[in-house]
């Protein structure tokens, strides 16, 4: 059953037109990447996904919920962005900004929930940052930070996680990592995850299935079947990316 | 000054012992209830870079001042301070709005940016203070210089019991709101987009906050007045952050710097140098203290820590 259901849609940014009849629908519990070049619209589509700007044409139902809806509740989205713009002499410790993942699920007024609490500190161990909880955030490095925002992501216990470039700036080393940990968290928390990428080898390793967006939608199959004419047409000759791609196969 | 405590209490005993409070003590207790409220968004005001939107509101004050004269010469019930103080009030709130709606809903789209929008409103305040009161004094005599100069500069001679019991209750509501909004407030102030796709509702936010500081400006100008009140919004967060980085000791210590700041500075005005304003006062003893810290932090402390490896 699909978790995502977007339905003819476009978005047009003042005169210009971003999206144009995306029709694209994620299985509950599966990886979608989605690849494209700058400017295709792959982050418009998260931003609509986000309830930050409103379809020109279309829908979108995350299960069964408006976008609107969907951030309304607070649980039901997660959402890791490309480079968290924080400043980092802000007097909050690793826990504290965890716990932030929880505003918008607990409500104004009221105190955050027993259990949720201790699901954040369950997270704090999931990620590795025990040791670093009362750390102010500032002091953390990039990836280490990237953790704790994965981990504000997923407080709330979302049913979707958006990633947008997740595996920016991460060396090849790391990306693995990445790659095993978002797998772990997927299988124990049941996530559906939809992520954004440039990165050809990121997408196939994180993903099972793969969309390219460039205008309109123009491939949604499995990483394997990406027909190599597809790339070159999407990312002006990316021979590299191609290269180990098929290397891959 | 015409006190009318019924207009702020209804209970006669409170109204009793607040009347007979003298002028000093309620001078002292208007500026606690100030500092505090002012330090407790102080932070926020830092962390969010929001200063200047502050120096819009208070400005906004010379704008409405110079609209209660105006008006009492068309209408003689706006000659009453009282009054006058109340249309800057309004000018201050509904301000905070328009610079709120500015830089929330069209700044960063427009052209110009926020601060230009909030430099704009600000210059249009001031010029508009200065033209309603150029006409003012055309049509009565100018002797009103001197309480222009004491809406600009502060006094603790305008704090009637009114005045203290206002400024008490919206400090109390200032604190209350910020206590009970906090976690939101702080998502806001530290991630806003993050907050608001988190289902944070950061245009209510927003605007709640825009007016939590035209109230604790409005509260600040009697004694800080309309020129100086910023730095009440600024100097006890600046100085607080300077000197932890731990969310409960940073509230602690501005809360702290904020009282200390208010209440030394009216201590000073009124027992060592009673010739000066209580504005700049207040003002210097919290720069003392913001320098202070400032070479503790950057000079002495630095001076006997380990260099790390």
């Amino acid at each position: 059953m699909p978790l995502l259901t977007i339905s003819h849609l476009d978005f047009a940014y003042r005169d210009r037109l971003v999206l144009k009849q995306v029709d694209l629908e994620v299985e509950s519990g599966s990886t979608l990447g989605l690849i494209g070049p700058n400017g295709g619209g792959k982050t418009t589509l998260l931003r609509l996904l986000l309830a930050l700007h409103e379809p020109t044409r279309g829908s979108i139902l995350i299960d069964g919920l408006t976008p609107h809806q969907a951030i309304a509740r607070g649980d039901v989205i997660g959402y890791l962005p490309q480079r968290p713009a924080i400043p980092q002499q802000f007097p909050l410790n690793v826990r504290q900004v965890v716990q932030m993942g929880l505003v918008g699920k607990t409500g104004m007024l009221k105190h955050f929930h027993r259990d949720d609490l201790n699901f954040v500190e369950s997270l704090l161990d999931r990620i590795g940052v025990r040791d670093l909880a009362d750390a102010a955030i500032g002091d953390l490095s990039g990836g280490q930070q990237q953790r704790v925002f994965i981990a504000r992501a997923l407080a709330a216990r979302p049913k979707l996680l958006l990633l947008d470039e997740p595996t920016t700036g991460i060396d090849r080393n790391g990306q693995q990592k990445f790659v095993e940990f978002l797998e772990s968290l997927k299988r124990e928390m049941n996530l559906t995850v939809v992520f954004t990428s440039h990165d050809l080898r990121a997408v196939s390793s994180m993903s099972n299935r793969i969309a390219c967006l460039n205008l309109t939608l123009h491939y949604h199959d499995t990483p394997e079947h990406l027909p190599a004419e597809m790339v070159y047409s999407m990312f002006a000759c990316d021979l590299e990316a191609v290269r180990i791609r098929d290397a891959k196969r | 000054m015409v006190n009318n405590p019924r207009f702020w209490v209804s209970s006669p005993d409170l109204n009793l012992l607040a009347a007979t409070l003298p002028l000093y003590s309620r001078a002292l207790f208007t500026a606690g209830a100030m500092g505090t409220a002012c330090a407790v968004l102080s932070v926020i005001v830092v962390l969010r870079r929001w200063a200047f939107i502050g120096e819009g509101i208070a400005h906004a004050g010379f704008g409405g001042i110079g609209t209660g004269w105006l008006l009492s010469l068309a209408f003689p019930i706006f000659a009453h301070p009282g009054a006058v103080y109340a249309v800057a009030v309004l000018f201050c709130l509904g301000m905070s709005l328009c610079i709120g709606y500015v830089t929330r809903e069209h700044g960063s789209a427009e052209a110009f940016g926020d601060d230009s929008a909030i430099g704009i409103f600000l210059v249009a305040s001031l010029a508009w203070g200065f033209v309603a009161l150029a006409i003012y004094n055309r049509h009565r005599p100018p002797a009103d210089a001197e309480m222009w100069e004491k809406y600009l500069l502060g006094t603790i001679s305008y704090v009637s019991t009114d005045t203290m019991l206002a400024s008490v209750a919206l400090s109390a509501a200032v604190v209350f709101a910020v206590a009970s909004l906090f976690k939101e407030i702080l998502y806001y102030a530290f991630d806003p987009l993050m907050a608001q796709v988190s289902g944070v509702r950061v245009a209510v936010l927003h605007y709640v906050l825009m007016l939590l500081m035209a109230m604790t400006i409005v509260v600040g100008m009697r004694i800080a007045g309309s020129l100086l009140v910023t730095a009440l919004l600024v100097l006890p967060g600046a100085t607080a952050l300077m000197l932890s980085r731990r969310l409960q000791w940073v509230m602690t210590i501005s809360v702290l710097i904020g009282l200390s700041g208010s209440l030394g500075g009216l201590v000073l005005n009124h027992s060592v140098w009673p010739f000066l304003p209580s504005g700049p006062a207040i003002v210097l003893v919290l720069f003392a203290e913001f320098v202070i810290a400032y070479v503790w932090t950057h000079f002495v402390r630095r001076l006997f820590s380990t260099p790390s490896v």
